[in-house]
């Protein structure tokens, strides 16, 4: 079932306008080796960078003896706390910036993995073998581990995210059904097959950084602000990046290393961090715990819920991964209370990892539904839907569109949920165990601005030019299929050029906003470049519609004529050599009237302080989804494998229906590994993620995936964008851990409440 | 370790005498020395696959390989893989069409697996190809659509050696 009709904006006649299913048009580059990602631009005179990460968790870096690695061979330089490169502080995410200097290398430890030291040397070889010879002495302080450690303790309460309504205790007293539990997730890492680094280089006091990012305006103001730069002297350019997930977003510590060794050295410094580093150089997802109890009547109307979450931070930095997040969100309750707490440990700061918050919120309240289903004996997907909430519970606004219903009904029928036999246990081919679960999931519209320039060339080519990104989810794809449409051009006649600081603005590219965002501001430009065309047609004195009579003109498969077919018909290139133009260059912005100036785009492009929230305006905005799942269980090892997924999405209107049910694909498989696989494993002793490397921190394989059938019942939202669409990146994760949390326990009868789900818990 | 050697290889067809350190892997040989960069770093550990080229036919980890161990040796990498003209590698069309992969970043990888698995007769079912694509993890999680794009693939590659036999 999939209700999202193309719609035919222009006229595009190829049928491949926004909607198509257009195959990637960067996908050559892909499959050919020909995509440059960031560490692959070749540079002259290149120099090499190791970090050289702290072994303790804990404690002060007493003395640093760096006299053998640089003797080593080939080592041009070694930086260590005792170097002050003469940075200054840079902004926050929020464009707060603090006064002060800023030391990417200190000497406080505060992480097992901590980077402490950097080598540069002639080759990758020579440094790294130098960064080994690098002596740290320290004095090491006793480290919390993580939220296990009983030191932790309760961690601090997060005020702004109390939320309560009703009387949520008083109410669950009262009610005849009710269940408690608490849900655990344990860290998870992003996992980019590309690890992260970057080359810098400098020419006079113009830098240029070549590093993966998902946002090139916000990480080229944090390396302007570091080296005292005026904005535009730095050049950020991404236009491959290997998988993000969350966590390219940020310019960080390694980058000013490199690009103040760069600047030491007078040359171009590659640092590249390495696979185990991965997990210490940024955060993961931080661990979770849930307190959830839920109330309900005996006819399975949901009468209280009181959530009570903490999520892990880092002894220097404050990370919400807020357990809260889904859970006033999902169900129509009538006393809710929740409260979330932080709890410091001697960890890097965590980070966002995909669907940040909501994915762990939902992994709790829908494990805590099958469970009330369960103790009431209503089947799970009709416990959802009589508990629909009919409006935003929370803000109490109208949903702007929510077909969670139509998700859950067509999810249903498609997984073949009414043959389900609802006592747990009760399925079963020999020796393997069969459970069937469900379970549902969302995540926000966030809405935010951006900016575009529409070149039409003498060729009758047109160019997209944005300084948005592309890193997999299919930008350059859905922006040529948006500018051919709104143009009237064949989507092949589009060229798309993305990924550096230098071009148009653009959001960050999280949050699933940037195809609404990108999308909107592509329509507005190109929409602008075709009247621009239509009017130079009408009245230069050269052209041939200029006696043509006709007050407007129609563009289609890149031909322009008169309205009714008339007058004359060429191409664009023919009009545009009629004309004597060699190109018209169009660029708008979506900024509304008061922040369109030079502050204001400043803002909009490298912070996210203009980001507009789902409930900003009149409605309540998200995408929403129901995932139903089924595993097979080995009755005698416990092993878990998910046999079959089927997930319904309410996204809105899709622009590219190939390329979002890949990364809804991708999402559900991410979630996959998260339930069954995936954690970092913390060695009490020493604070440190031992499993960091991709032989011991399990992700999913293509042999642990099954066929995953995807179905969008959305339709389009006039509120969340543009076009229509709502974010589709992130909710495809979201509720997957518990559809197969509750799968599991169908089949099993255990109730496996901390992630992931491994054999020892189930035998 | 200064020690420098010389190390011959044939690479897409192409003779290369590379001057380098014997401890230099094949895959920064090819990366760093060659230019060579559509074989990707994901781990240097031989955990993720992304770096896979043939070595004399068979699918090999470059990051496992020093340069060294190739001497003399055939290589073919992502980018010898397309026809003189240009024109795609059954498999490459398929991944394409069938849109098997987001960021691209181990995509070479999985392409030059796919190959050598076919070529291996390891490409009869889908379980038979899930198991044997295995050694290369995508973390876009592509795999359905690598599954089909082999397939496809692996069928059209029968048909041409049935019609040339």
């Amino acid at each position: 079932m999939n209700v999202i009709e193309t719609r035919q904006r222009g006229e595009a006649s190829d049928g491949s306008g926004v909607g198509g299913r257009h195959s990637r048009i960067d996908g050559r580059l892909k499959i050919t080796g020909g995509a440059t990602y960031a560490l692959e631009h070749r540079l002259e005179n290149l120099t090499y960078a190791v970090l050289v990460p702290s072994t303790i968790a804990a404690g002060r870096m007493t003395a640093i003896d760096t006299k053998a690695a640089e003797a080593a061979p080939g080592v041009l330089l070694v930086l260590t706390p005792d170097d002050d490169l003469g940075l200054a502080t840079a902004s926050d995410w929020f464009g707060n910036r603090a006064e002060g200097s800023y030391r990417p290398l200190i000497p406080e430890i505060t992480f097992n993995g901590q980077a402490v030291a950097v080598v540069i040397a002639e080759t990758l070889e020579q440094a790294t073998a130098a960064a080994s010879l690098v002596k740290v002495t320290s004095e090491e302080t006793q480290a919390i581990a993580g939220l296990d450690d009983p030191r932790a303790g309760e961690g601090n309460l997060v005020d702004n995210l109390t939320v309560s309504w009703g009387e949520a205790e008083a109410a669950l007293a009262a009610v005849p059904v009710k269940v408690e539990g608490e849900y655990r997730t344990p860290r998870e890492y992003h996992v980019t097959i590309e690890p992260h680094g970057l080359t810098a280089t400098w020419e006079g006091d113009r830098l240029t950084i070549f590093e993966p990012s998902q946002w090139t305006h916000g990480m080229a103001r944090s390396y302007a602000e570091w080296f005292g730069l005026p904005y535009e002297n730095v050049t950020l350019i991404s236009p491959f990046i290997g998988g993000g997930f969350g966590s390219k977003a940020t310019a960080s510590f390694y980058g000013a290393l490199a690009a103040a060794s760069a600047k030491k050295l007078g040359r171009p410094v590659k640092l590249a961090i390495t696979r185990p580093q991965t997990f210490t150089a940024y955060g993961g997802r931080a661990a979770t715990r849930q307190k959830i109890a839920l109330g309900a009547s005996e006819d399975g109307m949901l009468q209280a819920l009181i959530h009570r979450g903490a999520n892990e931070t880092s002894m220097v930095g404050t990370w919400v991964e807020n357990t809260g997040a889904a859970t006033p969100l999902l169900y129509a309750v009538p006393n809710f209370s929740s409260e979330n707490r932080l709890v410091p440990v001697n960890t890097v700061t965590p980070g966002a990892l995909r669907a940040p918050g909501k994915n762990p919120s939902a992994f709790g309240i829908e494990s805590a539904m099958d469970e009330l289903a369960h103790a009431l004996g209503i089947d799970p997907v009709e416990l959802r839907l009589k508990n629909h909430a009919e409006r935003d519970p929370q803000s109490g606004k109208p949903w702007s569109t929510r077909q969670l219903r139509e998700a859950l009904t067509a999810g249903a029928e498609a997984f073949g949920w009414s043959r389900r036999s609802p006592e747990p246990r009760s399925m079963r081919d020999g020796h393997t165990l069969i459970g069937w679960g469900v379970a549902i999931g969302t995540f926000p519209v966030i809405r935010a601005y951006g900016e575009a320039l529409i070149a039409i060339r003498k060729d009758g080519k047109v160019e997209v030019i944005s300084g948005a990104i592309d890193m997999g989810q299919g930008t350059y794809t859905i922006l040529a299929q948006t500018a051919a449409e709104a143009l009237g051009v064949p989507v092949d006649q589009v060229e798309v050029r993305l990924g550096d600081s230098s071009l148009p603005g653009a959001a960050v590219a999280g949050g699933s906003m940037l195809a609404g965002v990108m999308t909107g501001a592509v329509h507005k430009a190109a929409s602008a470049a075709r009247e621009e065309l239509i009017a130079l047609a009408l009245n230069d004195p050269n052209s041939p519609f200029r006696e043509s009579g006709a007050n407007t003109l129609a563009i289609a498969n890149g031909q322009i004529a008169t309205p009714r077919g008339d007058g004359p018909a060429i191409s664009i290139a023919e009009l545009m050599a009629r004309i004597g133009r060699d190109r018209i260059e169009v660029k708008r912005d979506t900024l509304p009237e008061a922040l369109a100036n030079d502050v204001g785009r400043m803002k909009a492009w490298t912070t996210m302080s203009l980001m507009r929230a789902p409930t900003d305006g009149d409605y309540s905005m998200h995408s929403w989804c129901a995932h139903f799942v089924e595993v097979k269980v080995d009755e005698d090892f416990g092993t878990v494998r998910v046999s079959r997924v089927v997930s319904a999405f309410d996204c809105g209107r899709l622009y590219n229906p190939k390329l979002v049910e890949s990364q809804w694909k991708g999402g559900i498989i991410m979630g996959i590994g998260q339930a069954l696989l995936e954690e970092g494993l913390i060695d009490p002793r020493r604070a440190r993620v031992v499993n960091n490397n991709l032989g011991d921190y399990l992700v999913a394989t293509n042999a642990d995936i099954p066929d995953i059938e995807v179905i969008s019942v959305g339709v389009p939202d006039p509120h969340a964008s543009v076009l229509g669409g709502k974010g589709v990146g992130e909710v495809g994760i979201v509720g997957v851990a518990p559809a197969i949390a509750n799968a599991v326990f169908h089949a099993t009868g255990k109730r496996v409440r901390d992630l992931p789900i491994t054999l020892e818990k189930l035998i | 370790m200064t020690d420098r050697t010389t190390v011959h290889l044939e690479i897409n067809g192409r003779a290369e005498a590379l001057d380098i350190e014997p401890r230099v892997t094949l895959l920064d040989a090819l990366r760093e020395h060659l230019g060579l960069t559509g074989t990707k770093k994901g781990c240097a550990h031989g955990q993720c696959g992304a770096c896979t080229v043939h070595v004399d036919g068979e699918r090999v980890l470059a990051c496992l390989t020093l340069a060294a161990q190739a001497e003399g040796r055939a290589v073919t990498t992502i980018e010898g893989l397309a026809g003189p003209n240009g024109e795609l590698h059954p498999v490459q069309a398929a991944f394409l069409e069938y849109d098997a992969f987001q960021c691209g970043y181990c995509t070479p990888g999985q392409i030059m697996s796919a190959v050598a698995c076919i070529r291996e007769g390891h490409a009869g079912s889908d379980e038979e190809i899930r198991e044997y694509m295995s050694g290369n993890l995508c973390r876009c999680g592509a795999y359905p659509h690598i599954v089909a794009a082999v397939r496809q693939a692996a069928e059209e590659l029968t048909a041409q050696k049935q019609a040339a036999e």
